[in-house]
């Protein structure tokens, strides 16, 4: 079912989404989005409106707060920043994703040998 | 906290913010395609160009806000909404039952939140004063001989009392109050027009001791007190009303009884004053001029600062913090049992000791015991009505869903979720509730104002917001039980009912019949209790109503004049006597009289001790001769309407300087005299000092109120009474007296532009008041017999109804078997007739139960009255004949053939 999928890409977001909050510090949804975008090097195309879908979700379980600032140009701009929770959620997504990453690759490979 | 928890709390925070974050997302969003299209554009795009870049590389932001706001907030008030709209559809569907169950509920819950509103604002609400429980209303049982006092015996003080209470008995405050007359009003003016008020005199600490503040300015200081300074506080409602809240209202000024007081201080809202039913307008300091008398006494009498020995005082006190107020009593009453003597004759050995005591700081100082009494029998009728009222609801939600115990299986069969199906019914009932509810609220508004109006509460009344949740709770809960049981019926009988169910099978259990029955019966008791007590009340009504006055107030219109610039004896005769000779002469007056208590008005002179020709009084020992007296003016039984029986009316040559004469009624005459030849006989004080002749002998009648019984009385003429500072002028004009008015109001205004007209009104309407609250009583006791009547019938109506439509195919059988259209109404009729007459078994026992104690608790009331019973029982009956007809005609109408296809 489409929910399903939409629902695993929507992990695979949240979890840069985090990742680069916690790597370059608070930042806007624009910031985060050319930051993904340079990360995934145009393989990844995305709706940079998703971002902000993923940004409420992630702030409703307090992962991430927000503060009203100004951005580099002088525009006022939401900053968002990595909570404590979202730190410790982090670990635990990253862990979660090496190791389904890992038993994927494991069971491609059987895939290619067979 | 889970991350669910912690979600679902940030969805409904965003509840309340929907607005203010839909602005703040469509801020940061044209932000974002802002710095997109400027990055587009550093790219080496047009501006056009970049823009629509932008937007594409963003994406739809329509659906993104839709998506955002959706996800914001919860779903589930989106389906509360869907549950609302269709418990509303179910409820349209059947609109009598749903109009049945509001108006019921209007009028029952509505009824009791009324009653017990004004209840508790009598019996219970505290004054709004800081820290109430402190604060206590000082009583006692008595004063001493040789005191002169008020009238209001229990709460008036001495002077010294006050002063030694203050000054010694270690209570944090005692404040002291004095009403400006007796009926607790002064002439006051703002601008031009000259106009009545209601105010204290009130000592410095009144407004710090009890605590409240001022919503304006500021309150006394003792200075005020010591200085008796023209100063004054208004009430929060004068101020509306006399200054439309303006803020410069300080230092403006205020004539009270034509001297100028500067207004200080506006009180704080809520607060009138410390007179129970009577709101008060405005506080001045204690004053000392004359004209400010305690009550407006007369100042020849003794000025109450100074005359030592009058109790005028009233008085109440804050207690220390820590002490107890049986600790702070005790104190105050050893100071006060050596105060009192002040003044006075030392205290006889084994004479009275008069007690203190401490009343609550309740709004209506606790005082009147019928009152409080009689209001406790309407609260338990009101509480009956409820009883029935909350049993329709309950069988009409019993019948009404029991008819949907099909729906629910099948709606089960077809794979609704039971918790949906709950909720919906949850939802049903609560908006039954709810309803009835918001209806209850608005007949509460109606009937506190009325009840209280018709009370003569004229402070402010407002509905109980407690009470009337506290009933709808319970409602609810009831509600909730009851209007579940037939969706656990069908929950645990599974789907499978509907496969089998028709309208032989799916027939109403013999259980819930019975319980049915049962529910009819005890409402058809509590109804005819009800209408028994009732008829009781209106029957006491209707017999005062009609008890013979003894003189004819029709055409009689009565009104107080107090003259202000009247200072002695002399002055106050001749400014009456003028007075009179002035309102004769107005076109339309047949005669004017005075009196100095208003009859009717429940006041009264009492005194002891008499003489008869230097005798004791046929057989009394003089000092016990207890009779009423009042002062009056020439032609006063005349005017009134009194038979003279002997001798003759006072006339214009009883002058000041005339032989002092008096007249008596029959009943002084024979029990003083021992005869009704009482003319020629001298009656003298047990001193021997004063001594008038017997010029006349009036028939009995009523003098303080109707419900008074004859007691011996006296009438002197008042020039030769001593000083009078009011007099009630009674006027008998031909026609209506109300249309009189106008034109006496300009004469008194010749005499004295600054002088108003006290309390105008017909006498028969003073007499009409004397019995308010038992006719207040006898009416709201008829309107809950007659809710409880129509509560009855609607109730009887919708389960007569309910089971003569779930009986359709048994009687379908009967017809088919070759029953009579006649024996089918029969049948229907007989089963609510034997209701009844079980009812009124049960019920005539408790309706005499119920009639002993109103005879206990309410004056002048007879238990027993055939009447009363034999009314009750036929309006039982009759009603139940009525609303069981309509189900029987339709039972009558059920066509075989029909009936035994359906289903």
């Amino acid at each position: 079912m489409g929910a399903d999928k939409s629902e695993v890409l929507q992990g695979t977001l949240d979890l840069m989404i985090l990742k680069t909050l916690q790597a370059l510090g608070p930042l806007h949804g624009f910031g985060i989005a050319r930051r993904i975008e340079q990360l995934s090097e145009d393989v990844l195309t995305l709706n940079e409106g998703t971002v902000y879908t993923s940004l409420l979700r992630l702030q409703q379980k307090s992962w991430i707060g927000s503060e009203w600032g100004v951005s580099e140009n002088n525009r006022r701009a939401r900053f968002y920043s990595i909570t404590k929770r979202g730190l410790k959620q982090l670990a635990v997504e990253t862990e979660n994703w090496e190791r389904i990453a890992a038993v994927i690759g494991r069971v491609l490979a059987l895939e290619a040998k067979a | 906290m889970t991350d669910q928890a912690l979600t679902l709390f940030a969805k409904l925070r965003m509840l309340f913010a929907q607005r203010r974050a839909d602005d703040a997302f469509d801020e940061e969003v044209s932000a974002h395609l802002e710095m997109l299209r400027e990055k587009y554009q550093r790219e080496g795009m047009s501006a056009r160009e970049a823009a629509r870049a932008a937007r594409r590389q963003f994406g739809n932001t329509t659906l993104l806000k839709q998506r955002q706001r959706e996800s914001r907030t919860t779903m589930f008030f989106a389906n509360i909404w869907r549950d609302l709209r269709y418990g509303m559809r179910q409820l349209a569907k059947t609109p009598i039952f749903t109009i049945v169950c509001v108006l019921t509920l209007a009028l029952g819950v509505g009824a009791n939140t009324a009653v017990f509103s004004v209840m508790h604002a009598i019996l219970m609400k505290m004054l709004p004063v800081q820290d109430a429980s402190r604060v206590f209303y000082l009583h006692t049982t008595g004063w001493p001989d040789g005191g002169s006092q008020t009238g209001s015996s229990e709460t008036s003080f001495s002077y010294p009392v006050y002063q030694a209470l203050r000054e010694q008995a270690g209570l944090q405050d005692v404040m002291a109050f004095i009403p400006m007359s007796f009926s607790g009003k002064a002439p006051v003016r703002v601008g031009a027009a000259p106009e009545e008020a209601a105010g204290d005199m009130v000592s410095g600490n009144y407004f710090s001791g009890l605590g409240v503040v001022t919503e304006l300015g500021r309150g006394f200081q003792e200075k005020d007190q010591n200085d008796h300074a023209p100063v004054v506080v208004i009430s929060d409602a004068f101020w509306a009303t006399h200054f439309s809240r303006s803020k410069d209202v300080l230092g403006k000024t205020l004539f009270i009884k034509s001297y100028p007081f500067s207004i200080v201080g506006v009180a704080a809202k809520g607060f009138e004053g410390t007179e129970g039913s009577l709101p008060l307008d405005f506080w001045i300091p204690f004053q000392s001029r004359p004209e400010f008398n305690a009550w407006g006494s007369p100042a020849e009498d003794g000025m109450y600062l100074t005359k030592l020995n009058f109790w005028c005082i009233k008085l109440m006190v804050r207690t220390a913090p820590g002490v107890s107020p049986k600790q702070a009593l005790a104190k105050a009453q050893g100071i006060f049992e050596r105060a009192a003597y002040i003044g006075v004759p030392p205290k006889k050995p084994g004479g009275e000791t008069y007690k203190l005591s401490l009343a609550p700081a309740k709004q209506f100082d606790s005082q009147d015991d019928a009152f409080a009494r009689a209001l406790k029998v309407l609260m338990a009728m009101v509480g009956l009505v409820l009883l029935i009222a909350m049993s329709n609801v309950v069988m009409l939600l019993i019948a009404r869903n029991a008819t949907r115990q099909r729906e629910f299986s099948v709606r089960l069969a077809l794979g609704a979720g039971r918790g949906a199906i709950a909720r919906q019914l949850l939802t049903e009932s609560l908006l039954l509730v709810t309803l009835g509810g918001a209806a209850a609220w608005v007949f509460a508004l109606f009937a506190t104002r009325a009840l209280g109006t018709w009370a003569e509460i004229e402070s402010n009344l407002q509905p109980d917001g407690v009470v009337l949740a506290f009933t709808m709770g319970l409602l609810l809960v009831l509600a909730l039980v009851f209007g579940l049981a037939p969706f656990r019926f069908a929950v645990s009988q599974g789907p499978e009912l509907v496969l089998r169910s028709s309208a032989t099978v799916s027939q109403s259990s013999s259980q819930q019949v019975r319980v049915g029955n049962a529910v009819i019966i005890a409402q058809i008791a509590i109804c005819l209790v009800l209408l028994v007590g009732a008829g009781l009340l209106l029957g006491n009504l209707r017999s005062l109503l009609h008890t013979p006055l003894g003189q004819n107030p029709d055409g009689l219109l009565v009104f107080g004049i107090h003259p202000q610039q009247v200072h002695t004896t002399d002055e106050g005769y001749a400014f009456f006597l003028a007075l009179q000779q002035r309102l004769r002469t107005v076109p339309g007056v047949q005669s004017v009289s005075m009196a100095a208590n208003r009859p009717g008005s429940g006041w009264s002179n009492n005194s002891s001790g008499i003489v008869v020709d230097g005798h004791k009084p046929n057989g009394t020992e003089s000092a016990e001769a207890e009779y009423r007296a009042n002062v009056v003016g020439p032609e006063y039984f005349r005017t009134m309407g009194v038979q003279v029986l002997q001798g003759r009316d006072f006339s214009d040559e009883d002058t000041a300087t005339a032989p002092k004469v008096l007249i008596v009624n029959e009943t002084f005459a024979k029990k003083y005299l021992g005869t009704l030849n009482a003319v020629g006989h001298v009656i003298s004080d047990p001193s021997g000092k004063e001594s008038r002749l017997v010029v006349g002998v009036v028939k009995d009648h009523k003098y303080t109120s109707i419900t008074e019984d004859a007691k011996p009385m006296l009438w002197t003429v008042f020039t030769q009474s001593g000083a009078s500072t009011e007099l009630q002028y009674e006027v008998r004009v031909l026609g209506n007296p109300v249309a009189i008015l106008p034109t006496l109001r300009k004469v008194v205004a010749q005499v004295d532009p600054e002088m108003p007209l006290l309390d105008p009104m017909t006498q028969s309407a003073v007499f009409a008041k004397s019995i308010s609250q038992q006719a207040l009583f006898a009416r709201l006791a008829g309107c809950f017999g007659f809710l409880a009547i129509v509560l009855i019938a609607t109730g009887l109506y919708g389960t007569l109804a309910y089971r003569v439509s779930r009986r359709n195919a048994e009687i379908g059988v009967r017809m088919a078997m070759g029953a009579q259209r006649k024996e089918v109404i029969w049948m229907i009729l007989r089963g609510s007739l034997w209701l009844t007459a079980i009812g009124v078994v049960v019920g005539v026992p408790l309706a005499m139960a119920a009639g002993r104690e109103l005879e206990s608790s309410l004056y002048g009331l007879k238990s027993f009255d055939s009447a009363s019973y034999a009314g009750a029982i036929l309006g039982v009956v009759f009603v139940a004949l009525v609303a069981s007809a309509v189900p029987a005609a339709r039972a009558a109408t059920v066509d075989p053939l029909k009936a035994l296809r359906a289903d």
